[in-house]
């Protein structure tokens, strides 16, 4: 049995709260909430800041570069999207400004992929409505 | 002052591995069968219930309804909780807390689960949110490998000595009758094994199984007059992150860490005191970070204590771990198995894999995406 649709990339949940998020990557921008109240920044999108509980938050966007904090190298298929496209990582990167995101470190041997590695965001056009924020090696 | 107002008073575990022709009810049943029979407790004077859904069973969170009418219990006190490898220390420690209230008498904690033959859950997205998906985050090694990749890079720590653990508790598995994986390996089996997701291996990997177990806990008064020898409740504790990406260490588990000290402080102990260990292990990483966290040996310096498996094996020079073969080797009971043998280790009644004079063990558990801890510390 073939299910050519299972083979499709798997698309984000967009709600209410992280819209803005994804609008942004779309338009080749990476947008963090920062809270109105402490002037926290936080990512993921959350409807509350995890600090001070306000509510309030504006978005802004960040200098998208950043450090590998750590990574994963998947060799196993889990999900029929990512067939023939092991191995592949799976990183942790600590922008510039605090926030933690988890994404690809794209454009790089994942043998020579190293905690530390300075890295500059960049975004993966899947269609018209979607683009995956995903960092690859900076300078 | 050790807390000791609670006690286990029987240990029951079906047969485990992959049994097509059970499910998660049957498997409960002659789990609480064979601790009821344990214990030499009546069934009717079980008033407490408490259960963890296993993850083929349907009903989630009202798990406690199906169990408490299958064993013809109608409790005064129950309830059911899902926190992965974690539950099984927090369930314990829940009746034990009922049970030092007086809410209940008789507290049965029962798991049951047909993984192995019901298709395995575990490869779904990783983490709270299904957006992890789209980086292809998928299934339960991928938080683990990066946590461990991390501490490669700062301590020095290699895949060799997640390697020894493999073997080690390998090595004790072959000790008990009851494991489901009893041939020894090597070190070189472990390095080729197949990489699932760098920096792990599928000899890194837990196994997946069929089972159940359960576990009586009562007073300490009562548990003197059961058929067993009592094994008190000295110290428990619980640590929890749940704020993954947000909040910065949580690739070290701090409250793994922050979890056993206050179990040491209930118990009025220390790492020293401790004669054995029974340390979740989903995978093998997670028993270098449990030895940092119990204090067996420095932040950092696991890899290192780990190398020949001389500081971690039965009869060796420092803490033995995981002596019926653990997660990795004896059956994936999501921790309840780590706690019966804790049960059976105080009890000296574990034979060629008994750690002689054995007083004092921590069994800890974890869970989710690495959110979860729990953990007991067993004594006489």
């Amino acid at each position: 049995m073939t299910d050519t649709t299972a083979a499709k990339p798997i698309r984000p949940t967009v709600t209410a709260v992280n819209r803005p998020f994804w609008e942004g990557c779309n338009r080749g921008e990476l947008l963090l909430q920062r809270c109105a109240s402490c002037s926290r920044l936080r990512y993921p999108a959350a409807i509350a800041c995890p600090t001070c509980l306000s509510p309030d938050a504006t978005w802004e966007q960040v200098s998208g570069s950043g450090k590998v904090f750590s990574f994963a190298v998947f060799h196993r298929v889990y999900h029929p999207s990512r067939q023939g496209k092991v191995p592949y990582n799976v990183s942790l990167v600590e922008l510039d400004e605090g926030p933690m995101m988890l994404t690809n470190v794209v454009e790089v041997d994942n043998a020579k992929l190293d905690v530390g590695q300075p890295v500059q965001v960049t975004f993966e056009r899947i269609d018209d409505e979607l683009a995956i924020p995903v960092f690859k090696p900076a300078g | 002052m050790a807390w000791r107002q609670a006690a286990i008073a029987g240990v029951g575990v079906t047969r485990q591995g992959k049994l097509p022709d059970e499910t998660p009810l049957s498997l409960a049943a002659e789990a609480v069968r064979l601790a009821l029979a344990d214990s030499g407790i009546d069934k009717r004077e079980v008033d407490g219930l408490l259960t963890m859904p296993g993850t083929t069973s349907p009903e989630g969170a009202k798990n406690y309804l199906a169990v408490g009418e299958l064993l013809g219990i109608n409790p005064r006190f129950t309830g059911s909780m899902t926190m992965g490898g974690a539950t099984g220390g927090a369930l314990v420690q829940i009746a034990a807390m009922a049970v030092a209230t007086g809410m209940a008498r008789t507290v049965v904690c029962v798991f049951a689960d047909t993984a192995r033959t019901g298709g395995s859950r575990f490869a779904a997205a990783a983490g709270g949110d299904d957006s992890w998906g789209v980086w292809g985050m998928f299934g339960n090694a991928a938080n683990s490998a990066m946590g461990y990749r991390r501490h490669m890079s700062l301590y020095g720590s290699r895949s060799e000595h997640l390697g020894w653990v493999a073997v080690t508790c390998r090595k004790h598995a072959s000790m008990n009758p009851n494991a489901i994986m009893q041939k020894p390996i090597t070190l070189d089996d472990h390095q080729n094994s197949e990489i699932i997701v760098e920096p792990l291996r599928k000899l890194d990997c837990c196994l997946i199984s069929d089972g159940a177990v359960a576990v009586i806990v009562t007073s300490p008064q009562r548990a003197r007059d059961c058929r067993t020898r009592p094994v008190s409740i000295w110290g428990m504790g619980q640590g929890h992150t749940t704020e993954n990406l947000r909040r910065r260490e949580w690739w070290y588990l701090p409250h793994q860490r922050d979890c056993i000290s206050e179990a040491y402080r209930m118990a009025g102990v220390g790492p020293d005191d401790i004669d054995v260990a029974q340390l979740y292990d989903n995978f093998t990483v997670a028993v270098l970070f449990w030895l940092e966290h119990a204090g067996f040996c420095a932040e950092g310096e696991a890899g290192p204590y780990v190398e020949g498996g001389e500081r971690i094996r039965l009869g060796g020079s420092g803490i033995p771990i995981n002596t019926a073969g653990g997660n990795l080797s004896e059956s994936y009971m999501q921790g309840w198995l780590h706690i019966v043998e804790g049960v059976r280790q105080i009890r000296g009644e574990c034979g060629p894999r008994q750690v002689e004079g054995a007083e004092l063990c921590l069994v800890t558990g974890r869970g989710m995406t690495l959110n979860t801890a729990s953990c007991l510390i067993l004594g006489q």
